[in-house]
Formats: C-alpha cells, structure tokens, sequence
C-alpha cells in the first residue's frame, strides 16, 4: 500500500514479474486468522472440555442458577425475536412493497435502534415507564407509589431486546423482497390477480427464508445481549446467561475460570445454533436472481397510504422519540423522584460529566482510540484479506470468511472469556501479561470485529473488473504497485465505510470491555454501566444523550457516502 | 514484505495511541459514588499538585472480584484502596495483601477506628438507616417497622453479596437479639427485595417504585438537600456503621504516593472535603454534615469485625437462602 519503491519487479518477491499474487499473501491471511479467531476460540474449548473432564462442570450443572439462565435467556431470545419479526417485518414489508413517502428517512431512523448501545436503550426506556419515569412525572401521569417498574422483567426484557434488534428483521427481510422477480409479479396481475392474492400466493412465500434468516440473526443476537438483561434483569434478579458469567465474574473464586469456560461455551452452542439455522435457510436461495428485480414500489396504498405513513411515524415516535426524550429529560432532573419543569432543570449532570468526571474523558479517550486503533488496524489486514479472498476459489473463500466471521457471530461475551484465558497468564516467551491493560481489549475488538470491516471490503473486490489489475500486472507491475494505482483508489470508499461501521461498533460496545476493562481502560459502555450502578442515574443518562449524538453524526456521516458505496454497505439502504 | 512491516507498524502506532492512557503515578480502587471519588481525588491532587491519580469505581465485592481476579493473574493494578468496610481489609491483612504505614494523622483518631499496626485507617461513618418516600403512608421509625403490613411489598435493600455496608449491616442486625435471621425473614415474608447496591436502593425509593429503603445515610440526605422527596431515619434500636478504611496494598509500586494519599485523607483538610460531600468523618473534634443529628445522638448497635470476619461467609448463606438470588 504505501510501498516507498517505485521498482516494480523484485525478484525476492515476485520472481515472475507483476504475477498475480505475492507469495506471503495466504500465509499473511492465515496468520492473523490464527492469531484473532482460532487461537482464543480455541483456548476456550480447550479449558471448556478439560473442566467438563476433570468434573468441573458436574457443581455448576446441579447449580439451580444455571438452568434459571438457560431458561431465561431462551425466553427472553424467543419472545424478542417476535417481537423483532413483528416490528421489523411491518417496516420491510410497508417501506419495500408500498408507496411509502419518505421512505429514505423512515429506514434510516428505524436502524437507530440498532447502533444505539443496548444500556443506552435500556436506561432511555426506564426513564419512559414506570414511577421512576421523570418524564411522566413532568406530565403528571406518573403511576402511583409502590408501582412496580413494568421493565423489570422478562416481559421488559424481551420487548427491548425485540425493539434493539427489529433492524436485523428489517435488512433481511428487506433484502430478500428487493431481489424479488418482478416479472412474475407482472404476470400474476396481467392474469387479473388482485394486489392481495399477489402478496400472498408470490410474495410471501419468496420472502420467507428471509423473513425467517432475519428471525434467527435476531434470536442469536438476543442470546448474547448483555446491556439489556443487565440494566433490566439485574434489578429483579433475573439473570441470562451472559450476566451469570458476569455476576461470577464480579464474585471471584477458585472456580471462576471454569465455571465462565463452561457457561460461554454453552452460550456459544446456543449462538452456533441458531446461525445454523440462518445459514440453512439462507442457502436455497438462489432463485431470487431470476428474472428483474425491481426497485420500484409494487403496490400502490390508495386510501390506505396516510394511515399506513401514521402508523410507520407512530411506532418510530414509540420506539425512538419517546425513549429519548425520557433520557434527555433524566439528564436534566436535579434529583430522584423531582417534577421536571422549566424552574427545576438542569445541566448539572452535563456539566458534572463533561467538566469534572475525569473518567468521562478516560472513557471518550479510551473508546474513541480504541475503536481508532481497531478500524484503522483492521483495514490494514483487511484489504489484503478481501483481495485474497476475492482472487481464491470459492472454497477457500468461503473457509476465509467463516473464519473471520465466528468471533463476530459469536456473543462479545464468549471472546471476552476466551481472551481472559488466553491472557491471564503472561505471554510465552515475552513474560509480559496483557491482561488488566488496554491491549487485551484492543484485541479482543480486533477479533470480534474483522468480519465488519472485511465484508463491505471483499464486496468491493468483487464488483471490481479483474481486467484493470490484468492489464497493470501484463505491463509489469508487482502487488504493491497494482494496490496503490489501480486497487485502492476503486476500493477507497468501502473501506472508508469499513472504518466508519467498525468505529461506530466498537464505540458502543459494552459486553466485551464489562469483563475486560481494568484501572484506566473503562470505555464509555462501562462508565454507563457503572454511573447507574452507583445511583448516578442523571449523570448515566447525560452521558448517554452525549452517546447518542455521536452516533447520529457517524451515521450521517455514512448516509453521506453511501452513493459512492457498493451496494449492502451502509446497512439501512439496499 | 514490506506491506506487511508497515500494515503492523501503523497498527503498533495506532495502538501506542490507544495504550497512550496508561501508566498513573498512583491507581486507587474504591466504592464511593463517582462524583465522591472525584472530588477525593481532586482534593488530593490539589494538595499534592503533580501526582497523576487513576481511579477505579464499583461495589466493594465486585472491586475485591476484579483485585482478585488481577492478583490471580499476576498484575494488580491498585495500589490504594478505599473501600466500604474494614471487615474485607481485616482479611486481606490476614492474606498479606497490604503495606503497614503508620500515618502522622493516626493520633487525631480513636485508637478503634484504624488498625494499630498501621494497616488500614476508617477515614468516615457511614451508617445505615431507613429512608423513605415522602408520600409513604407510614413514617417509620423502627427497625421493624418494615415488617409491618403497611410496608408489604414497600421495602427494598441492597444485596450484601453486591456491597460491603449491606453485609455488615446484615451482620449487626442479625447479631441483634432483638432482631436476629427472624427478623430478616419477617422481612422476606413481608414481600421485601434485596439486590444491587445502595445506588439501586436510592433510586428506587426516591422514584417512587418502592416507598421504604434500608440504606447508607448520607444518599438520601444529600438527595433531599437537592429537592428529593424522600427522608432518612436513625431507627430507635440504633444502625449499623462502616468507616469506608483506607490501605495500601502490599507491592505497589508507587509507595510514596499512596502514603501521601492515605495522610491526605485522614488529615483535616481531607476530611472536611469529606464533610462537604455529606459524610460525618472519622477525625475527632470534626462536625457532622447538615441535615445530621449530632454525633452523640447517633446510637450505634454493636458489632465485632473479628466474629464478622469469622463468620461471613455463613452469613452471606444464610442471608442469600433467605432472600435468593445473587446480588
């Protein structure tokens, strides 16, 4: 890439001069998929199936508090993956197939949901229901003394877990209708069908499988969510899987690194489980590239289009407006339980966070440079990985993503553990521990996040002509030179967008820095936490709208390029 | 080859600047709230300019876990702790885990508030008491007010396997004869939660979702002061108390620094830094913060940290049988 020498064939590189691929190119590939996926996944399994071995998991099977999580977290997973497929299905459905106005801005607003970090959601909810609710207190519909705060529960769990994750429904879905053939819509209503039989005897049916791979992307995504179940099942001692390993994490003892061993590995078997599924239902379907497929909306509303555009605002005044207002207004409350009005307002907590917290500016530092540092980091490896994987058979292509995308599909929970056992002990040979410094988070996102930044890489690979790096390399032209010149102004946007998607995760990503951070490398995901945990709750909200904001820049930001992206790169346009 | 020396040295250089947050003169784990462990903080680095003080803030179980879990790694970040109670620095002293340090400050306390070889000092009184919801029907005064009918389903408290005031309190209060595991399980009866911290108390009372509270005295104080509608109560059969010690923690490698903070703390201007966020220090001849009685009107129940010690872990059993869950 930013090879200084301008010769461009040399012999201890390529001995055929400009042939198409330097030698180091798929042990380089291998190399860092060993280091970031196979070593910590597979440390894991290997103290996993040891403790199961020695009999380390016959206390924690016969313990009660782990079948309560199980079951738990399979409820709450379910139940929030309907309530995902209801939300995220309507949208899909009414902003893909109908004449919907504003249709742009309706898909951005509804992605919100999905970069907004899920203690964030949490805590924006809590503001909204409930006698604690400042915002209801301000309109004097605050519930009576001694309510019980309807969120802590599993019912409040899975409802926000199904509104966090209601986007992935959404993309699924909405990517499986656009590819529709358009042509066979046409015959059915040429032969007289009516809009309705159309829907329901071609539509649906097609979009089934995508409807059904949106659902178990959401399942899987619900079983490793630890923001949610741990703001709003903590509380009333409901606990999941993944905040069981963070309680026994917050009460070490001799057994800890077994028992945390044991438990992610049951939620990784869970997580495998469902990708098992998507990836079944996802397979067959390659008949979508039959026939036309058309952008254009197939229906028209009529009558129906001002009530169906109500409800499409309604439910995002639901789901976006009024939770955000609830935390705005707790970031101004002055005290618990105090009547919001314009007398009693303040910035104090803004000020208190942005001014005198010094760990607001530890946690901005440490996140923003870490999610710098992993975005940066990760484009480095990840061009050259895409262009392998892009000139590689499909075989070894497909092994090249499965591999970098396990740790992603994984919950952040399960590679926080496998990098604690990889790093507790000081490395081999340098002696020198990574644990407890800001390394072993730093690695750990690297890990959990290559395949965000390879993918919208490998598609730019793809949709590149193979004949403009053919003809650089016929007239002699090595791998460093053809990357500079030809590769990498064509693939410049994408990776722009690689940066900013893998910054913006990484930026509000909790689960993975709740087990990992030590003095000095909190992030911002867990200096929410904690403001909360210690009774802070204006002070958590304040630096959550701050949160938010930012968010909302990085997204415009990428709303921005996006006519410059290949297409599935920004993930609220197709 | 070259593409790949650079890729690794930007990625190096990208993570220096990550790493760049690194490497304090002095890491001090503690309990308090954030905004008191600031202003401590600030307070010691006013008086002690050019010190680069870290901080850590978390329940005190869950600070111990993540020591622990450090040691047992073998790289403790602290070397300063400032923690609920002196119960869990007793053990650590036990284990070897601290630095004696005998402060010059020590002969302005009573010789039962730190330890005589030097191995932790109280710094404050924390008691805990009843609060409740201005709009509760019932204004509580006993401890067993909160068994009553009127309060079924009303009271919450936090969980001692979360803080380290909860598990002492629970000690002295089941230690009551007056009160004992009975009264506990009166309380259960009677619809009572246990979990979280005394964060989770305060905000739950004060929001209304619950109308009575066993928690620490200076959160609701310092939450009325501010509008809140809530008040506190001493309850008649007296409270419980921690000190919040401070303690050096044996190897640090910033030896001079925690020294100078631990004086700093127990000295005057320390403790009225104290004062002001609404704590009545440890330091004779100190007043109490406004909207406290008088110090000697506070009537405190018994309590011996060495049969606590002994006995903490029954009585962690004890109290989650009852109560269930983990914290």
């Amino acid at each position: 890439m930013n090879s200084a020498s301008p010769k461009v064939a040399r012999p201890r590189h390529a001995p055929d001069p400009g042939s198409s691929q330097p030698r180091w190119l798929f042990p380089f590939v291998f190399a860092i998929l060993l280091l970031l996926s196979i070593l910590p996944l597979g440390r894991l399994a290997v103290t996993g199936l040891l403790s199961l071995a020695s009999g380390g998991g016959d206390g924690l099977l016969g313990d009660p508090a782990l079948w309560t999580a199980l079951w738990h977290t399979l409820t709450t997973s379910f139940l929030g993956m309907l309530v995902s497929v209801a939300i995220g299905g309507s949208f899909a459905l009414l902003l893909t197939l109908f004449d919907i106005r504003l249709k742009t801005a309706i898909g951005f607003l509804f992605m919100l949901p999905m970069m907004i970090p899920p203690q964030v959601t949490a805590l924006a909810w809590l503001g909204l229901t409930g006698p604690s609710s400042t915002l209801l207190k301000a309109l004097g519909l605050a519930p009576p003394l001694g309510s019980p705060q309807p969120l802590y529960s599993i019912g409040g769990i899975a409802l926000l877990l199904g509104v966090q994750n209601a986007p992935l429904v959404y993309l699924a879905l909405r990517a499986g209708l656009l590819a529709l053939p358009r042509d066979g819509v046409e015959a059915a209503r040429l032969s007289g069908a009516s809009a309705l039989q159309v829907l329901r005897d071609i539509i649906l049916p097609l979009a089934l499988p995508g409807f059904a791979a949106g659902a178990a992307m959401a399942f899987v995504s619900n079983v490793g969510n630890f923001g949610i179940p741990a703001i709003l099942g903590i509380p009333a001692s409901i606990y999941t899987l993944p905040t069981l390993i963070y309680a026994k994490f917050a009460s070490f003892g001799p057994s800890t690194f077994a028992d945390i061993s044991l438990l992610s590995g049951l939620i990784a078997l869970l997580s495998l489980a469902g990708l098992t599924v998507e990836e079944r239902l996802l397979r067959g379907r390659d008949y979508r590239i039959i026939g036309l497929s058309g952008r254009s909306a197939v229906f028209q509303l009529m009558g129906w289009r001002v009530f169906s555009e109500a409800l499409l605002w309604l439910v995002l005044f639901l789901i976006l407006l009024l939770p955000f207002a609830a935390l705005v207004s707790s970031s101004l409350a002055p005290a618990y339980g105090v009547p919001l009005t314009l007398q009693t307002a303040t910035l104090y907590a803004y000020e208190e966070v942005l001014l005198r917290q010094s760990i607001t500016r530890t946690a901005f530092s440490n996140s923003i440079g870490l999610s710098l540092a992993t975005a940066f980091g990760l484009l480095l490896v990840t061009v050259v990985m895409a262009y392998a994987v892009s000139r590689s058979g499909p075989r070894l292509a497909a092994l090249i993503n499965a591999l970098a995308d396990i740790p992603y599909a994984l919950p952040g929970i399960v590679l926080a553990v496998a990098c604690i056992l990889l790093f507790a002990a000081p490395l081999p040979l340098l002696g020198v521990s990574i644990y407890g410094t800001i390394w072993i988070i730093l690695f750990a996102y690297c890990s959990s996040f290559l395949a965000v930044s390879l993918r919208p890489l490998v598609s730019a690979f793809r949709q590149l002509d193979p004949s403009l790096e053919e003809a650089a390399r016929l007239a002699g032209a090595g791998f460093g030179r053809r990357m500079r010149d030809i590769l990498a102004p064509l693939i410049a946007p994408a990776a722009g967008a690689a940066v900013i998607l893998v910054f913006l995760i990484a930026c509000n990503e909790l689960t993975v820095s709740a087990l990992l951070w030590s003095a000095g490398t909190q992030t911002l995901g867990v200096v929410i936490y904690n403001l909360d945990d210690s009774g802070s709750f204006n002070l958590a909200s304040a630096l959550s709208v701050l949160v938010v904001l930012m968010v909302l820049v990085m997204m415009v930001l990428l709303e921005l390029m996006a006519s410059r992206l290949p297409k599935g790169v920004v993930p609220w346009r197709s | 080859m070259k593409i790949l020396r650079s890729a690794l040295t930007a990625l190096a250089a990208l993570g220096a600047f990550a790493g760049s947050a690194q490497a304090a003169d002095l890491v001090i784990y503690t309990s308090q709230p954030n905004e008191d462990a600031q202003a401590t903080v600030d307070g010691f680095k006013a008086a002690n300019p050019g010190i680069d003080v870290e901080w850590v803030r978390d329940g005190t179980t869950k600070i111990m876990a993540k020591l622990m879990a450090e040691i047992e790694a073998g790289k403790p970040a602290a070397d300063v702790l400032l923690i609920a109670d002196t119960v869990t620095l007793e053990r650590l002293k036990q284990d070897k885990r601290l630095m004696a340090y005998v402060s010059p400050e020590a002969k302005a306390y009573e010789a039962s508030l730190f330890d005589a070889e030097g191995y932790y000092y109280s710094t404050k009184l924390i008691t805990t008491g009843i609060m409740y919801n201005t709009q509760a029907s019932m204004k509580p005064t006993s401890w067993k007010d909160l068994a009553k009918p009127e309060a079924k389903g009303l009271v919450t408290m936090p969980s001692p396997l979360t803080s380290g005031a909860a598990l002492i309190h629970a000690q002295t209060l089941s230690g009551n004869p007056a009160l004992g595991w009975d009264y506990y399980r009166a309380l259960k009866e009677n619809g009572a939660t246990a979990s979280g911290g005394n964060g989770a108390v305060l905000k739950s009372v004060a929001s209304g979702e619950k109308a009575y509270g066993v928690v620490v005295d200076y959160m609701p104080i310092r939450e009325k002061a501010k509008g809140a509608p809530i008040e506190f109560v001493f309850p008649t059969e007296g409270v419980s108390a921690v000190t919040e010690p401070v303690a050096i923690l044996a190897g640090t490698q910033h030896a001079d620094a925690a020294k100078k903070f631990v004086d700093y703390v127990l000295s005057e201007k320390g403790q009225e830094g104290f004062l002001k966020l609404g704590y009545i220090p440890a330091r004779n001849g100190m007043p109490v913060p406004e909207g406290f009685p008088g110090r000697q009107s506070i009537k405190l129940m018994p309590f011996s940290a060495a049969e606590a010690l002994k006995n903490s872990e029954q009585d962690l059993k004890t109290f989650s049988d009852i109560f269930g869950g983990k914290g």
